[in-house]
């Protein structure tokens, strides 16, 4: 799995090479629906490596709060019930919604990818490290029981930051969450009305604070992990845990 | 369990193994041509082919019908037995100025400014895109931004709303900001334009700072946002003959064009464009690292571009019309290969094509005339459809016989504009047809008469 996910990686950045920089500014749409894709699919600027563009510096901008962060009832790899918002508060929180089955590159893999990077950079930094939690929720509790979450995220727990894979009971546990996050999943059914096995849903990310805001949303032509990193930053310093201050 | 475990693990890997498939296959993959507008943020969800609705937000008039401001529905596709009727009628109470709209990232919500009464409408147009419904009104505006007046432009960022301001509730002239609202509708931050006094640490290239304020655009491949500037509330209320007979009046119109970082907010730098520079346009194409705009005073197209050094710069390229003769170019329209440029202008009622292949050298190719007068454009993703209402302001429109209100259609061939059909506004008891927005059934998984099936929604 890991061994993959380092290939995924790796055709994330290669793709990102001579010949497929293109623009991935109207490729917003909501992931996953044969039916409101931009006309041309390009690699989201989170697949490359770097920013074409100066990354701002940390605590260079103030991160004001977006909204309260939402909890409800979850699974943990393990089957074990968990209360979504009693894994904040002690941690930054980096949190996104994914299906295991998801296959559309610029949604849920994207989201995996950037997930994976932020890990990255900040594994090597021990203190820093255990100041963040990765938390990834699946959309579709009825195929993404805990055992496919903890299959699909076990290539993933080489220690801090901690990176958590849940899943609900049902769909109706789930509405609730995703409801305060704003996110809204279809169904796709073909012409027969058969479910095809993927949803339309507009990819998010969310970076919550230590008291449980909402400071920054993601979306795909904004989620990459220099951003996601540099946000991060500017948390730990507004925490004073990095030095420096913020200019607001 | 055990063999329930083994066989997902199975599925997972297949998944796995497709992902594999698309990636390898990402760098050629395309999809057919698709429609939209082309005018509205990247960060948004786009339509695939033909829309259903036209969502045309709606000035009541005294004495006319409800005389309300109100959302008015249009059904736009070919293939429904209502095309070109109206099919919902909204009201919203009393009469706010209003004028223009936007869309939330997902397109599940329409805010809808008034400039006037600073009330922000939101409307569900996901539910039924047939039927939008009224969600939420916002009525703290100028308190919750520390004194911005006239939501203006309404663009979608991720899960936010950035609200373009025009005037201020200390002296209503035109130095403002640009406010951040979630798809709420919840206040998230308050951005001043830079000022002479205040550069905010931005970097002035002209001679002055006005902090005016009008429409607000990102490219968000450079990290790049761009505001230009209008006027205050003291003028866009004000009866138009009297303004122009105003001298005073008259120098209160903004001057300048700000460049902003994206993701800090900050501004960066100041350019002077002369002559109220109304609509920014941004280019699609990855390599393209520009945006246009258009003076209203002065009728001149102007080029918002990154040089080859990185530097953001500002360059007028081109007349509009006659320029003495101020023909009032208002709203503009790129199309999605950026090689061309539709530039309404008021006062005859014209729409006239520019050739913007070489964005430092537009050339006007055809113009035609909409109506007696013309506003607003939108035109479909694949720009075989152009879309215009009429409306400018309350008090500006021209009176008598010449004040005409419709949303009319016409097709584009790439030669010519074809009639297809009119609404007319007036005659409907319905009021004057402002800003445009698109739906769709096909972006929320619905056909008609069916609501698809919705984990959650609001």
């Amino acid at each position: 799995m890991k061994k993959f996910f380092t290939g995924l990686v790796l055709c994330g950045v290669l793709l990102a090479g001579p010949g497929c920089d293109r623009d991935t500014d109207r490729d917003s749409y909501l992931s996953g629906s044969h039916a409101a894709r931009a006309e041309v699919r390009i690699m989201a600027d989170g697949w490359k490596a770097s920013l074409p563009y100066e990354v701002p510096k940390p605590g260079s901008y103030a991160l004001p709060r977006v909204g309260v962060a939402g909890g409800g009832s979850v699974l943990g790899p393990d089957g074990k019930e968990l209360e979504l918002g009693e894994l904040m508060g002690d941690k930054i929180v980096l949190l996104t919604f994914i299906y295991s089955s998801c296959t559309d590159f610029n949604g849920c893999p994207l989201a995996t990818a950037v997930f994976y990077k932020v890990k990255e950079r900040f594994k090597d930094d021990p203190e820093l490290a255990k100041t963040i939690r990765l938390i990834s929720v699946s959309f579709d509790p009825e195929h993404d029981t805990p055992e496919v979450m903890r299959l699909y995220g076990e290539g993933f727990e080489d220690g801090d930051p901690q990176w958590l894979f849940l899943t609900t009971a049902s769909e109706e546990t789930l509405g609730p969450i995703i409801r305060q996050y704003g996110q809204m999943v279809i169904k796709e059914y073909d012409e027969s009305g058969k479910y095809k096995g993927t949803m339309a849903h507009v990819l998010r990310a969310f970076l919550i604070d230590r008291s449980k805001n909402i400071r920054q949303e993601y979306s795909v032509s904004f989620l990459h992990d220099q951003l996601v990193t540099v946000d991060i930053k500017t948390l730990l310093i507004e925490e004073g845990v990095l030095p420096g201050r913020i200019d607001s | 369990m055990k063999k329930m475990a083994k066989s997902q693990a199975k599925w997972v890997q297949g998944s796995i193994a497709f992902l594999w498939v698309v990636l390898a296959s990402a760098i050629g993959f395309h999809s057919t041509a698709m429609a939209d507008e082309t005018c509205m943020s990247p960060y948004m969800a786009k339509i695939v082919g033909q829309e259903d609705y036209v969502y045309v937000w709606t000035l009541g008039v005294e004495g006319l019908g409800d005389e309300q401001d109100k959302l008015v529905t249009i059904s736009v596709n070919p293939d429904s037995v209502n095309y070109g009727k109206v099919v919902n009628v909204l009201s919203v109470g009393g009469r706010n100025e209003a004028h223009h709209s936007g869309l939330t990232d997902d397109r599940r919500y329409l805010f809808a400014g008034g400039l006037d009464s600073n009330k922000i409408f939101i409307f569900d147009v996901h539910t039924n895109p047939s039927k939008p419904v009224l969600h939420k009104v916002i009525t703290d505006f100028v308190e919750k931004t520390g004194g911005m007046v006239g939501p203006h432009t309404m663009y979608a960022l991720p899960g936010r709303i950035m609200v373009s301001a025009l005037s201020n509730n200390v002296d209503h002239g035109g130095r403002t900001g640009i406010a951040e609202f979630t798809n709420e509708g919840e206040f998230v931050a308050a951005h001043w334009m830079p000022t002479d006094e205040n550069l905010r640490g931005a970097k002035k290239v002209g001679n002055i700072a006005d902090g005016y304020g009008y429409d607000v655009r990102a490219l968000p491949r450079r990290n790049v946002m761009i505001t230009s500037s209008f006027t205050g509330w003291s003028n866009y209320m004000m009866d138009f003959s009297k303004m122009l007979s105003d001298a005073e009046a008259m120098k209160r119109f903004g001057n300048t064009v700000v460049v902003w970082d994206l993701h800090t907010r900050k501004p960066k730098k100041v350019f002077e464009v002369p002559g109220a520079p109304l609509e920014i346009r941004c280019a699609w194409g990855s390599n393209h690292n520009y945006c246009l705009t258009t003076t209203a005073l002065t009728s001149k197209i102007w080029l918002i571009y990154e040089d080859d050094a990185g530097e953001w710069q500002a360059k007028a390229v081109g007349d509009i019309g006659d320029p003495s003769k101020v023909p009032l170019p208002v709203d503009i329209s790129i199309t999605a290969d950026d090689k061309g440029l539709w530039v309404q202008t008021f006062m005859d009622g014209k729409t006239r094509y520019f050739d913007i292949s070489d964005p430092f050298n537009p050339k006007q190719t055809y113009e035609h005339e909409i109506g007696s007068q013309v506003n607003m454009i939108s035109q479909s993703w694949d720009g075989k459809r152009t879309y215009f209402t009429s409306s400018l302001l309350g008090n500006w429109d021209k009176t008598g016989d010449m004040d005409e209100q419709f949303f009319k259609l016409f097709s584009w061939n790439g030669q010519e504009l074809v009639h297809e059909f009119t609404v007319d506004f007036y005659a409907l008891k319905l009021g004057r047809a402002h800003q445009m927005r698109f739906g769709a059934y096909s972006l929320y998984s619905q056909k008609p008469n069916s609501t698809g099936t919705l984990l959650s929604q609001h």
